[in-house]
Formats: C-alpha cells, sequence, structure tokens
C-alpha cells in the first residue's frame, strides 16, 4: 500500500492497522521512522522492520501513558538537560502534540504534510529538529525526536514478540542470535565466526 | 486503625541480599522474622524462565525487575543552591524491586575490599600526607579491618558460587591472578568462566604492557556447585543476559539461587511481599526501635512490632526510611554538622572502545555479567603511586561483554551518523566488531554531596523523596582521566581500526540520562564515631542500638570496586556478632 | 486434580462397572476384612511412635491424607471419580472427626484390609493391596504414630460428592475379594541378601510402588502385586497422563545401568547422575522416600536389581551427534530445536549437568516406550522435588506455546534416538493427546 499522492516520495505504510495514531498520525510516523532507518541494501528499513507498528503498540499501553515514569509535578522543563527529561509529557502526549505541531510547521513550511515531502528533503527536516531548529508550542520538539529515535531503535532490535523487528531481519543483520542464550559449545572457540542465525522468545527462526 | 500482626522477635526491613544473609542468621538462631519487601514474590521460575527472560525490552530497557519510578524516585541537583528535579526516567542507575532486591539483576562482579580500603583516610595520611586530602573531602576510615572482614568475604565468596583465581594464597602469590588482593584465607571455590574473544585479546595487551590481567571474580558459576547451604548451582553458558535479566540457569548468584532455598519452609520466618515500610516505629523516647509501620498491596497500613529492626533495603532506601523515621541527625552541608544523609558517593566510570576489521569476530553477544572477562587491578585504591598524580584513589580497568544487548549496547565509533542509512551501515560493520574497556572509578565523599528529603516531591503515599545533591570533583575528573590514559594504551596495544574514547572531562557535570553504575553509597556511614557516623562498625545504630543498617549505605566513601562483595562481608560480621552477643546482651556493641 | 487422584478416578470407575453385574455380593460373608477386636500388642512409647513416623514415609500418608492451609493428616484431597467426588479422610487421632476412637483392630482393617468401620470397602484408591504385605509390626507402629504422634486436627474432612445409587460400595467389595489379598495369606519375601529381602518389603508393601509402576488389568487391578507375581511387576505403566517407567534393570526403557546406589540417590535427594525426578514422582519423594535411611534406600536399590531383566540392548552412549550439533551441524528440524529450546540445560551432548540438569541420554523417563511423560514435561514443564539433600528445586518451563504439536513432535524424536537413545519416535498425535490431557489441569 501506497500513502498520499505523490508515491515517488512517500514510503510504504507499515501493513497494520494502528491502534493509538490516528490516520494522519500514521503517516507521519511511518515517514519520520522511515528517515531514521531507511530501506537499503544493508538491511530493513524501519517500516519493513515493523517499527511504526511497535510505536504504535507501546503508546497505546502502559508506556505511552507514562507508566514507566514518574510524572508528578511541578515540571521545570528548563532544567539543566543532565538532569534528564523534565517535560510533563507522557509518551502519548509527546507523539501526539509533537507531530500535531510538526506536520502544521511542514505545511507552513513546503505547503505539504511531512509524509509527503522527498527522502530528502524529511531528511533536512529531521536534522532541523535534531538541531532544536523548530519551536513548537507548548511541546519540545528535540524531545520528541529523541523520544521517537529511542523508541526506533527498540522496535528495530527488540524481539519480535513486541510488534518490531520482523524477521528477525535487524537481529540478523548485525548478527545477533536473540533469545538463543546458549552458548556452552563456543566457550572453547572464543574468535570463531558464529553460524547459527537468531531465535525469537516466540521461537521463530530463520537459518 | 491498622490491624496489628503478631510481634515477632525481628522485622527485615528490604529482603535483597543482606535481608537475606540476616533472616538466615536470625532464624537460625531460633528467632521468630518477618521480612518485609516493597517488591513482588520472585523467584527463577517462573519469572525467570527461559525464553521470556531473554527480553531486552521488557526487562533491560523498561526494566520490569526494577522499583516502579512512576510510585517512587529521588530527586536530584548538582548544587546546593539549585532546586533538585526528579529521576523521571531510568538513566544514570537502576533500583532493585522484589524479593532478591537488586541481587537478582546485578552482574555478579564480586570483589572484595583492597585492606587499605578500609582505612583510606588514615593510609593516605600515611603515604601522602594531609595535602593529599582536599579541604572539602570527608574520607573516613572504616571502623572495621579487612582481616576481621576476610572470613567473612571468604564465606560469601563460597555462597555465592564465585569463579575465579585467586592471587594472594595466605600471603602467597598465585601466578595468573590479582597480586593486588589483600591475602585470603581460601581460593575461590569455582575456576574462572572461560574467557571470551575481547578479553582475550584485552589480557594479552595488557601482559604486554607489563600489567596483570587476571579473570574477573565472578557470581557466574562455572561449573555445577553446591554452596555450604547445600544450594545446588547451574553452570554459566555465557547466555549474555545477566546484567537486568535474573538468571534462568540458576548460575549467576542471587539470593533466590544460594539462600533463600534453605528458608523458603521455615516455619519461624514469614517473607512479606509487597510491603512497602513507611516508617521504623520507635518508643516515646526515640531511643529504642519497636518495629516498622508499612503499607500492604491493598494500601492498608499495618504495624509490625519486633525487639530487633534489621534495615536492609537498598542503600538510598535505607537512608531515605531513616530520615523519615527520625532517627539519627540529618547531615547539614552547611555546618558540616549531623550524620543522616553524609557522605554520599558514587563511582566515575569511562571506556576506550576498539573497532576492529570484520574478519575479527568477537561475539560479543557470548558473555556474561562478570564470567569470561579479564580485569587489571593496578590502577586501583593505592596498588600504584599517586605521588604527583593530583589525585587519591583509583579504578578497576575491564574488559569483555555482558550480552552486547542491540538496543542499548550498540557500540559504534564516534563518528558514525547518529541515524540513518550511515548510522545503519555502521551498526552492521561494527556490532560484531567492537568491544570496549571500561574503567570503573573511587568516588570519594565531600561536604557538599549529601542525602536528604526534598521539599516539594513526594511519592506515591505522600512521603517526600529523597533528594540527592551530587556531583563531580576536582579528584574524579582526574582519576578518571589517569585510568582512561591506561585503557586507552591497552586498546593501542590491541592494534584496532579505530578507537573511540568516552570520558567525562573536567566541569562536565553528572548526567543522570546515561546509564553509569548503580554503585551508590554513604548516607548512613559506619564509623568509630557517634559524631561521624551513623552505625558503628557491626552496623548497629549510635542512636537506637536495637536497629541494625545493612548495606552500601554503610560506605564512608566510595572504591574502585562494586560494592555487593564488601557489603556482605559486612553483612555477616554484623550478623556474626548479632548471633554471638547481641542476642545474649541486647544493648550498644560498641560504646560511643 | 493430583495424580494421585486421577489414579483413583481409574481404579473406582472400574471398580463401579464391574460391580454393577454382581447383586448379591454383600450378602456374601467377608472372609478377608480382618477382626476389629484386635489390640496392639505392645505399650505405645515414644521408640514406636517414631517407628511409626517413619513407616509413615514409607507408606506415603502424607501424599493423600494431607492437603495444604490444612492441618496435617486431616485429610480433604479430592479424588475425582466418575461418579462424583471422594475425600480422603482426617486420621489425625481427633475423637470426632479422625480415628481417635479408633480401636488398633480397626485401624489395621482399613489400612491391610481395605474396610472401614462400617464394614464399607474402600475406594482402593487407598493402597490396601499393597499395604496388605506390611508387617503387623510396621502397622502396630503406624497406629501408635497416628494415636501419639500426630496432633489431632478438629477439622471435618470434606463430605463425599457421590449420590445414591452410585454411593453404594458393595462393587468396591468383589474387587476386593477378586485383587486383594489378605495379610494372612501372604508371605514374607525372602531373599539369600537380607536387603534384598527389605527392599522387596518396602517395594511390594508400604512403598505401594506397583500402584503407579506395575500394569494394570482388565478391571485396572495390577496386573502383578509382587515380583514373584511375574514379569509385569513393576514392569512401567501409564498413569494420568504420565508414563511411570520400568523399574526393571536392562533394556533402554528400564533402569539400564543404574547402580543401586544411584537408585538410592534418587530416591533420597531427587535426582542423580542419570536422571531428576518430576511429575508424580516428585511429591512421592518430597513426602516419603527423601526421608529413607540410606540403608533402606540402598536395600530397594539392591532389590530392583535383583529383578529378572527383560530383554532389551543397554544404552551406549554415542558421541557423533554431540560432536555434529557442537560443529552447528543441524542434521534435521528435530535438532534445530534442540539447539533452540533443551541444549541450554540438557547440553549438545544430550548429558546435562550433574546435579542440576538431568541428562537426556540414556535417561529412562525420556526412552520410555510410553511417550506420555516426555511429551508432558516437554509441553508443560516440570520442578524438581525439594528434599532435605537438595533444597534448590530446579525448574523447567514448558514449551507449549513455543511449539506447535509438529515441531514437538520432531524435537522429541530427535530426543528419543540421539546419542545413543534407541526409542520408537513420537507423533504429532500423542503431542496433540499430551496437550488436550493436560488443558484445564
Amino acid at each position: 500500500m501506497v500513502s498520499g499522492c505523490a508515491p515517488s516520495a512517500a514510503p510504504q505504510l507499515d501493513d497494520r492497522e494502528p491502534q493509538f495514531f490516528t490516520r494522519a498520525e500514521w503517516r507521519f510516523v511511518n515517514a519520520w521512522v522511515d528517515r531514521l532507518i531507511p530501506p537499503d541494501a544493508t538491511g530493513p528499513g524501519a517500516i519493513e522492520a515493523g517499527v511504526p507498528g511497535f510505536i504504535d503498540l507501546q503508546l497505546a499501553g502502559p508506556y505511552g501513558a507514562g507508566a514507566y515514569w514518574y510524572m508528578s509535578g511541578p515540571f521545570h522543563p528548563d532544567a539543566p538537560a543532565t538532569l534528564g527529561y523534565q517535560h510533563p509529557h507522557t509518551p502519548r502526549a509527546l507523539y501526539r502534540q509533537a507531530i500535531a505541531g510538526l506536520d502544521a510547521d511542514v505545511r507552513r513550511r513546503h505547503g505539504k504534510a511531512f509524509a509527503a515531502l522527498s527522502p530528502d528533503a524529511r531528511d533536512a527536516y529531521l536534522k532541523l529538529v535534531e538541531a532544536d531548529g523548530v519551536g513548537l508550542e507548548g511541546v519540545s520538539a528535540s524531545a520528541f525526536f529523541d523520544l521517537a529515535w529511542r523508541n526506533t531503535r527498540e522496535g528495530y532490535f527488540s524481539d519480535p514478540i513486541h510488534g518490531g523487528n520482523r524477521g528477525m531481519a535487524a537481529w540478523r543483520m548485525v548478527g545477533f542470535p536473540g533469545a538463543r542464550a546458549d552458548f556452552t559449545d563456543w566457550m572453547d572457540k572464543p574468535g570463531a565466526p558464529y553460524p547459527l542465525g537468531p531465535v525469537s522468545i516466540g521461537g521463530r527462526k530463520f537459518g | 486503625m491498622s490491624p496489628r500482626p503478631k510481634p515477632v522477635d525481628a522485622v527485615i526491613i528490604g529482603y535483597g541480599w543482606t535481608g537475606a544473609i540476616m533472616a538466615k542468621t536470625l532464624t537460625d538462631a531460633g528467632l521468630s522474622v518477618v521480612a518485609l519487601e516493597r517488591g513482588p514474590m520472585r523467584d527463577t521460575s517462573p519469572d525467570f524462565s527461559y525464553p521470556q527472560v531473554a527480553d531486552e525490552l521488557r526487562h533491560g530497557i523498561r526494566g520490569e525487575y526494577w522499583q516502579p519510578l512512576a510510585r517512587e524516585t529521588v530527586t536530584i541537583r548538582h548544587r546546593l543552591d539549585q532546586e533538585a528535579v526528579p529521576y523521571r526516567q531510568y538513566g544514570s542507575f537502576v533500583l532493585g524491586n522484589g524479593v532478591g532486591g537488586a541481587g537478582t539483576h546485578w552482574n555478579g562482579q564480586q570483589w572484595r575490599a583492597s585492606p587499605e580500603d578500609l582505612r583510606f583516610r588514615s593510609h593516605v595520611l600515611e603515604r601522602y600526607g594531609a595535602q593529599a586530602i582536599g579541604p572539602d573531602m570527608t574520607i573516613q576510615d572504616y571502623p572495621v579491618t579487612f582481616e576481621e572482614l576476610e572470613p567473612h568475604f571468604d564465606h560469601f565468596e563460597k555462597v555465592a558460587g564465585v569463579s575465579g583465581r585467586a592471587g594472594n594464597l595466605r600471603g602467597t602469590l598465585m601466578p595468573g591472578g590479582n597480586p593486588f588482593e589483600g591475602p585470603r584465607s581460601d581460593a575461590f571455590p569455582n575456576p574462572p568462566v572461560a574467557d571470551i574473544e575481547s578479553s582475550i585479546r584485552f589480557a594479552r595487551a595488557a601482559r604486554e604492557l607489563g600489567y596483570n590481567a587476571f579473570p574477573m571474580p565472578a557470581a557466574n558459576a562455572s561449573r555445577a556447585y553446591t554452596n555450604p547451604y547445600g544450594v545446588r548451582m547451574g553452570p554459566c553458558n555465557l547466555c549474555g543476559f545477566c546484567e537486568r535479566f535474573g538468571c534462568f540457569l540458576y548460575s549467576k548468584a542471587s539470593p533466590q539461587t544460594t539462600i533463600l532455598p534453605i528458608l523458603k519452609h521455615r516455619t519461624n520466618l514469614e517473607v512479606r511481599p509487597n510491603a512497602q515500610v513507611t516508617r521504623i516505629l520507635l518508643d516515646s523516647d526515640g531511643k529504642r526501635a519497636v518495629g516498622a509501620a508499612y503499607v500492604d498491596e491493598k494500601g492498608d497500613l499495618i504495624e509490625q512490632r519486633a525487639d530487633l529492626v534489621i534495615l536492609s533495603a537498598f542503600q538510598m532506601h535505607n537512608v531515605r526510611l531513616l530520615l523519615l523515621s527520625g532517627i539519627g541527625e540529618p547531615y547539614d552541608p552547611a555546618t558540616g554538622k549531623g550524620v543522616v544523609g553524609k557522605n554520599y558517593a558514587y563511582q566515575m566510570v569511562s571506556s576506550v572502545s576498539a573497532y576492529f576489521d570484520k574478519d575479527v569476530h568477537l561475539n560479543p553477544f557470548i558473555g556474561a555479567g562478570a564470567g569470561g572477562q579479564q580485569v587489571i587491578d593496578d590502577f586501583n585504591s593505592d596498588h600504584f603511586d599517586h605521588t604527583g598524580l593530583g589525585f587519591i584513589g583509583g579504578s578497576l580497568i575491564f574488559a569483555g561483554a555482558t550480552g552486547a544487548r542491540p538496543i542499548e549496547q550498540m557500540n559504534l565509533p564516534p563518528d558514525a551518523p547518529r541515524w540513518g542509512a550511515g548510522w545503519k551501515a555502521a551498526a552492521a560493520a561494527h556490532y560484531g566488531h567492537s568491544m570496549s574497556v571500561a574503567t570503573m572509578g573511587a568516588v570519594m565523599s565531600y561536604r557538599d554531596a549529601y542525602l536528604d528529603l526534598d521539599p516539594t516531591y513526594r511519592d506515591a503515599l505522600g512521603q517526600p523523596l529523597l533528594r540527592m545533591t551530587f556531583n563531580w570533583h576536582e579528584n574524579e575528573y582526574r582519576l578518571a582521566a589517569h585510568a582512561n590514559a591506561k585503557a586507552r594504551s591497552i586498546v593501542e596495544a590491541m592494534k584496532p581500526k579505530s578507537i573511540g574514547v568516552n570520558l567525562i572531562k573536567p566541569g562536565e557535570n553528572y548526567d543522570v540520562r546515561r546509564y553509569q553504575s548503580t554503585h551508590t553509597t554513604g548516607g548512613a556511614i559506619m564509623g568509630a564515631d557517634p559524631a561521624t557516623s551513623v552505625i558503628n562498625r557491626y552496623s548497629q545504630s549510635w542512636d537506637v542500638p536495637n536497629l541494625f543498617v545493612m548495606g552500601a549505605s554503610a560506605f564512608p566513601q566510595n572504591l574502585g570496586y562494586n560494592p555487593t562483595g564488601l557489603l556482605a562481608g559486612l553483612a555477616y560480621f554484623s550478623a556474626a556478632e548479632i548471633r554471638d552477643r547481641y542476642l545474649k546482651a541486647p544493648g550498644p556493641l560498641v560504646d560511643a | 486434580m493430583t495424580p494421585i487422584a486421577k489414579k483413583a478416578w481409574l481404579v473406582g470407575g472400574a471398580a463401579a462397572v464391574l460391580g454393577g453385574a454382581v447383586l448379591t455380593a454383600t450378602a456374601l460373608s467377608d472372609r478377608a476384612a480382618g477382626d476389629r477386636r484386635e489390640t496392639l500388642s505392645q505399650p505405645v512409647t515414644p521408640a514406636l511412635v517414631a517407628r511409626g513416623a517413619y513407616v509413615a514415609r514409607l507408606a506415603d500418608c502424607a501424599a493423600c491424607h494431607s492437603v495444604p492451609d490444612r492441618p496435617d493428616y486431616s485429610g480433604g484431597l479430592a479424588m475425582a471419580l466418575p461418579i462424583g467426588r471422594v475425600m480422603t479422610s482426617n486420621i489425625t487421632p481427633d475423637k470426632t472427626y479422625g480415628i481417635g476412637g479408633w480401636s488398633f483392630g480397626d485401624f489395621d482393617r482399613a489400612v491391610r484390609y481395605g474396610v472401614n468401620r462400617r464394614d464399607q470397602s474402600l475406594y482402593p484408591a487407598m493402597p490396601y493391596v499393597a499395604y496388605a504385605r506390611m508387617s503387623r509390626a510396621d502397622t502396630e507402629a503406624l497406629y501408635a504414630y497416628f494415636s501419639a504422634g500426630v496432633a489431632p486436627a478438629a477439622t471435618p474432612a470434606p463430605r463425599n460428592e457421590i449420590l445414591f445409587p452410585l454411593s453404594m460400595r458393595f462393587p468396591l467389595t468383589l474387587w476386593r475379594w477378586l485383587f486383594a489379598k489378605a495379610p494372612e495369606a501372604i508371605a514374607p519375601p525372602s531373599a539369600a541378601d537380607p536387603a534384598v529381602a527389605r527392599g522387596a518389603y518396602i517395594v511390594e508393601g508400604p512403598g505401594h510402588c506397583g500402584d503407579c509402576h506395575t500394569p494394570r488389568g482388565f478391571a485396572l487391578q495390577v496386573k502383578a502385586r509382587s515380583a514373584a507375581e511375574g514379569p509385569a511387576f513393576l514392569a512401567g505403566a501409564s498413569i494420568d497422563g504420565w508414563s511411570a517407567p520400568s523399574l526393571r534393570a536392562g533394556g533402554q526403557g528400564g533402569l539400564g545401568d543404574w547402580t543401586s546406589q544411584d537408585i538410592a540417590d534418587f530416591l533420597r535427594h531427587g535426582g542423580n547422575a542419570r536422571g531428576a525426578a518430576f511429575g508424580a514422582m516428585a511429591p512421592a519423594i518430597e513426602h516419603g522416600t527423601a526421608r529413607l535411611t540410606p540403608g533402606d534406600a540402598e536395600a530397594i536399590g539392591r532389590f530392583l536389581k535383583s529383578l529378572p531383566k527383560p530383554p532389551g540392548r543397554a544404552f551406549a552412549y554415542d558421541a557423533a551427534e554431540a560432536r555434529r550439533l557442537k560443529a552447528g551441524e543441524l542434521s534435521s528440524p528435530g535438532a534445530q530445536a534442540y539447539l533452540d529450546n533443551c541444549a541450554a540445560c540438557h547440553r549438545s551432548d544430550g548429558r546435562g549437568y550433574s546435579g542440576v540438569f538431568p541428562p537426556l541420554a540414556g535417561n529412562p523417563a525420556v526412552v520410555d516406550e510410553r511417550a506420555e511423560s516426555i511429551v508432558r514435561i516437554a509441553l508443560f514443564g516440570g520442578q524438581t522435588p525439594l528434599t532435605p539433600s537438595s533444597p534448590a528445586q530446579f525448574s523447567m518451563p514448558g514449551f507449549a506455546d513455543r511449539l506447535d504439536d509438529r515441531e514437538m513432535a520432531q524435537l522429541l524424536t530427535y530426543v528419543r534416538t540421539s546419542w545413543g537413545n534407541q526409542a520408537r519416535p513420537v507423533s504429532r498425535g500423542e503431542v496433540a493427546r499430551g496437550r488436550r490431557a493436560s488443558a484445564g489441569r
């Protein structure tokens, strides 16, 4: 399935039906993570690996609600960065508000949605946000960048049981054997190439 | 009205390593004991079962075994004049939760202190003079010697099935071991776990430079082993899921795999999980503990009366409970008076990474928290001459891999793009072919590094959070730079294709976002003088003699070693004294 | 439902069916029901009580009469029969709810003759067929223990839940006449080696090992009650979704080359270098055999080793498969599944780790002709028994969610045919049956 009206620019979408994201947000997130880890010959892109679906599931669940974070105020978003995340937003709120703000910002700058930008234009915009070059009302765009990149890596490399890392392709790309957790037979062969492919918690295996 | 369960002889607050050690000793002595644990019941089965445990996201990132920060965290500031803000997400350190505590998801790096660490202030004064100790440093001697603790170190190593190679056996230096360790009465109970490729390369390079590489003492049993309590452990298979995980192979020492099995069916012990202690109860004149108040899983506030109270929660929670209970005088950084919260310390880590060609197969996913690693102790404690270096204390320098979890432990060269196609290419190129040499250094204690109660933020029960005031000082920047340079020379001798350095530079603030270590210490320190310490040499409160406080909160300053070996030794030392002397005549074991 | 309860289901059900055809049974005189006027031949001394406590361990009375959250020996274990539920009784010395008012004769009649104080036959879940072989002296000691060594518990055992007319007991009486021998008719075991004779006494008598390990006949009676009654004795049986392996030495599926010391270690510690107990054997060890004296455990080993061997080639370890696995050469989907799921503990050489994770190579439970146990443990996992000598309990996780029926069958077939194991393959159907049988357990 191809999204939007500019097939040459917009990425494929994760083929799952989002539980948390709206359609517009879903297109945005797919287009965003597609640039964080683009598809190429080295290995799967974030969309192929199922990262959007992973993020959607995470946000729909307790993680998205902020259940893993201390979320009592008062909040001091201007505290030194070294003292950690101090925004009042749960992951859900951060995604929702930042995506709305960023998509509106892109429309102001380019006259179209972020998902409709060319890959190069999207890369340029990600760099701008990463460098804190986009100011949004009531939400930190760079905090969103950091969280989305963290969640993208989580979805890329976590066990497929969480909805990402489809086909364990990201593990295969780097050579991580996943939930194998048994290397007794390799303890006397340090330095020898490891021949076995990964196995997941659910028991799926490839080569 | 609070329901009142039957009074018991002793109540234990926190059922991790030291709680288990004390439960064993006190029930052996015939006491009726209740152990209160704020987190859930946990055991190898079903909580650490394969394959569910081998899940980086669930355990390594979301931290299913950690204390839920949503309910309670700490606040942190760098300086006295700042407003502290909450530690909202896990980063710098992880707090344990549940039966076994952090002892279930630790790495198992199992160290004794060096003899001079235990009389550190005296040792520095003797060797380097008073000017070596900075004016704001508040370092102290431990009120107990290496020789006194040695039998207890030895016992704990046997309980935990530690794998390693002795370096100093009753005064004789042993080839291949740590020549700097204090004399040990016995060898490790198990031989070292097999070295992994990165440690082999590290050890070879270190030896080329004249350093003494030896296997990391590991609470990962290298073979099937039965400990002195008759509990059997399985052999480590370097599965890569130690750190942040529970061990499915019964191989990593934890209370569950070493002590709790023999306590499970004792009729004089009751373990109450999901029981969060809010206060140690005192009698009217505040000189005697009469039990502990806790909130159970239904939210009811319950008072458990007891004649003896063992506070064996995590370091920070010990300090917080003392403050919440009004036991001991809170430390005041302005005057330097008071003791509770004083001398909070940490560790400073650094690393040097080596990036090899694709034909060098490091298989970094093969590894354990400690087993299979190699280490040098040449630049730790006072094993080297500090004259002219401008700092005191030292670092362990070690290499190995704890599992190379791809989300969190993806080790890429500093020039690799942070995201995008370049990041992916770097991940594919370097994951299996990079390694790090890490340094883990002591942090001294200072007048302005301490713990107290936060004036603003509260936990889910409405109680004030603990506030941490902490930052690096000159000594640490220098110490880390020194160790990092040594690590770098070793990495260079390994002849990698490229090198990456990770080092906190002078002036950089403590960054709570990056994991560094969970070796937080101090705040309820032990000493010889009630004016400068919270507990005596037997871990007994100076103010409330029927209260004993276990754990790394006792350390007057931190060391360049992992704390578990030392705090377990102190717990066994205390337990023996309680058994042999205190129970016969309850009262102060040391005259103030 | 416990394994013992399932056993009762089988035996009780068969008895009911059989007895239904014989309407005149109660009219017949009961030749084999003992005499309630019998009294103890000795005073109740602490020594006798202590001996009785030991006999209670041998006879594993706690397995059925003690349940969690109720006082010890106060009964209340539900045994589900097709006709309803039978509850084990309170056998503490409580006068109202227990057996405090019972004479020795009453007690002896229940234990060795299978008859209660109302002259009703007991459901043969009470192993009186084996207990009949218990000596009078041990029975007296047992009586002394349950009179003076156990705390009275004024706890009523729950009532049986069987409606008339199915609650009529006469079919059980007929069954008893057909399949139980009165103690008077049984000669004590004899052997040149007194240890073998002692072992036979424990195994055939109080230990009632045959209740699980001996195959059953048309009316679900054990096919042999003692070694003297033929090679069916302890030849292995399927019971309650487990396969109780043959205890006769020899062949692949039996105790093979276990020594009598191996057997003794297994009984006292819950495992040995060759295997670990699981399933229904785990509680039998926890309640019973873990407390055997070393001499009695060794005697049981000596007796089992003395049983005539069935034909069959003994296990011989073959290292070829271990070499292949270690090199990452996977000969079959079963080998892949083994490496992915089992090798971490049981090792690629199938030998496990002594005293921690049991070997699969040459393990009688693995190569048993009846595969129920290995299917069940692979699907649902298991736990080693807790004994005073082995406080660490090792758990095996179940793999029902990770492997489908086909993969599980491939895996188990691989395990049963590797490293020298030579057992028949396991079919998908067997795995599917194991899954169904354990659903809702």
